[in-house]
């Protein structure tokens, strides 16, 4: 196990102590610009004067470090909330499927795959009884490991859920990370991944299929820390109804980080007048030697295409679902055949 | 069969492109519409499946006494009219086969047949590709996705076969052919064709109707037939252009 990795995570108190510098998150604030704050109830142990609590705070700089470089108010929640941390190894070499199912309405999962480790994990959704879930996932990889994580869980209509995803990657470990959202109400991924060793990569899919009042939001931040490291992100939405989307990706290169490439792409169809999409690329780049491409597509169905099919004498309504599935499938057809690959075409 | 009296269609922006086309199709007829570029024949095409990018201004367009202008597109073509246009689009991520299942079966429920199961369907299929000498690999990829122009072309002469369609309007089918694969296309389209269907042929070149012995020859420029003829029209076309017949005016 990686004594260093689990030594940094923030503690309970920590955590609360942290939430009540930061405050609830506001529109004001770049990691929840495109989010309806007012839709989060405030947590309790966040009192009503913020400031003066975390004055009053007894824990030294020395143990809050890890706490205060953690600014994500969906990272802190599931920890100050109690949800006990559930901590698992995969050993150097191993090959494993697994699903997850949190117990709870706070979550906080701990994973520390070894060197070379083959591994596919499933996300399923944890069991609920309150308005509001939050889960957190702090996942090392060692070198050369080859992970999936994904997640296509039924829509479901709990009003408020977060998911926020730590990713550690060492040298030539590749993350493949998949997702489909069809939740019927409000929710936030957030993924920060620091691709820490030469030659990592991390691959982003994320499709929405939303309708009606949801409210979905990604945010995604890639660190790319080693020289030729790669990444892509690729986030697909088909929207009806009132439905909202947002993503704000930010690709951040460091120095010496030589041969760095990285693309973004988010290909969006409104099926209806009242749907929206809010795209924020971020690209920040402190080295010569680098490709980082972005790219932001937003449209109805292709008219030629529905022209096509219909004037071979399929109706209007079945030519619309061909096209859309045929948009959703693209996301995930570039994938190997592995079991996240099966699982999401199936959804699809 | 097919009946287009004065039909008149303009695009978006008003400019009228069919200034009153007039043409009468019969059962075992094969029509070709020769013309030089931006008269009017792919938008006749277009005009008779109900494209939405042009107008109808006037004039009617009656499959089997029906009229077509005031179908559906998808109507049209379960009514038994099949359009295939110069450039087919290309569909990535919608699956050939799964895509000519779904045609088919829209038509049989439209006239009110049963839906064909996955067994007969293959081997209709199966005999279909034979016929026009097409490899399994079609099976598996989009529609048009991807493909040649002539692999796209073939495709759509497959789709033809399995529709089985009254009336079939090929827009240019020859272009982008090598010499084997025209041969394969006109044969296939010689073996659909029967005394009970009619083929109309849009085409530039020759070469085409040595392979399809056309019934009719029509020449179509600024959006009107201009002049009618039998098959040594094409002949004299091919050797002489198109300027003699505005001169002999």
């Amino acid at each position: 196990m990686n004594a260093e990795f689990i030594q940094n995570l923030p503690t309970a108190e920590q955590a609360i102590a942290r939430l009540r510098e930061l405050g609830m998150p506001k529109r004001n604030n770049e990691l929840w610009s495109f989010f309806p704050v007012a839709k989060i109830p405030t947590p309790e142990f966040m009192g009503t004067d913020f400031a003066a609590a975390s004055t009053a705070s007894q824990a030294s700089p020395a143990e809050n470090a890890a706490a205060t470089q953690e600014s994500d108010f969906a990272a802190l929640l599931p920890i100050a909330n109690n949800a006990r941390p559930m901590v698992r190894e995969i050993v150097a070499g191993a090959a494993e499927m697994s699903m997850l199912k949190c117990n709870n309405d706070f979550g906080h999962t701990v994973l520390d795959i070894g060197k070379g480790a083959k591994v596919s994990l499933e996300i399923l959704d944890n069991k609920v009884t309150h308005d509001i879930a939050a889960e957190r996932f702090d996942i090392n990889i060692g070198e050369d490991a080859d992970v999936e994580i994904f997640f296509a869980n039924p829509a479901c209509d709990l009003p408020l859920r977060f998911r926020h995803f730590n990713i550690n990657q060492a040298a030539g470990s590749t993350v493949r990370f998949s997702s489909i959202c069809k939740d019927t109400a409000i929710g936030r991924v957030s993924v920060e991944c620091h691709l820490k060793g030469e030659g990592a990569n991390f691959d982003y899919r994320s499709l929405h299929i939303l309708d009606g009042e949801a409210s979905q939001h990604s945010r995604l931040t890639i660190y790319h820390e080693a020289p030729r490291t790669t990444s892509t992100q690729l986030a697909r939405n088909l929207l009806s109804g009132s439905a909202r989307v947002s993503y704000d990706g930010s690709v951040i290169v460091g120095y010496d980080c030589t041969g760095v490439n990285s693309s973004q792409l988010v290909n969006t169809i409104l099926m209806s007048e009242d749907a929206s999409v809010s795209v924020k690329p971020v690209l920040k780049i402190y080295h010569d030697d680098v490709e980082c491409t972005h790219g932001n597509t937003v449209g109805e169905l292709d008219a030629e295409q529905m022209f096509y099919l219909v004037s071979r004498g399929i109706p209007k309504k079945a030519a619309q679902e061909m096209l859309m599935r045929s948009f959703a499938q693209e996301t995930f057809l570039p994938l190997p055949d592995t079991p996240a690959k099966k699982r999401l075409m199936s959804e699809v | 069969m097919l009946s287009i009296k004065n039909l008149k269609a303009s695009i978006e922006d008003g400019t009228q492109i069919l200034k009153g086309i007039n043409l009468e199709v019969k059962p075992g007829e094969v029509h070709a519409i020769m013309g030089p570029n931006g008269s009017g024949k792919s938008t006749l095409s277009k005009v008779i499946a109900g494209h939405p990018a042009y107008r109808v201004d006037g004039g009617s367009v009656e499959l089997d006494g029906k009229n077509l202008l005031e179908m559906e597109i998808n109507e049209r073509a379960n009514s038994g009219l099949f359009i295939s246009t110069q450039y087919p689009t290309e569909i990535p991520g919608v699956n050939n086969v799964e895509f000519l299942k779904m045609a088919l079966n829209s038509k049989r429920a439209f006239l009110g047949l049963p839906e064909m199961g996955d067994a007969e369907f293959k081997q209709l299929c199966e005999e279909k590709m034979n016929l026009l000498e097409m490899d399994e690999r079609y099976r598996e990829r989009g529609v048009n996705d991807g493909m040649s122009g002539g692999e796209k072309k073939r495709n759509e002469i497959l789709q033809m076969a399995i529709l089985d369609p009254k009336v079939s309007f090929l827009d240019e089918t020859d272009s982008g052919l090598d010499i084997d694969a025209l041969r394969i296309v006109a044969n296939g389209i010689n073996h659909i064709m029967s005394p009970e269907k009619a083929v109309i042929l849009v085409t530039h070149y020759q070469r085409l109707l040595d392979y399809i012995k056309p019934t009719y020859v029509h020449v179509l420029r600024h959006g009107k037939i201009i002049l009618s003829g039998g098959p040594e029209l094409a002949l004299k076309l091919e050797d002489q252009g198109y300027d003699w017949i505005e001169e002999a005016k």
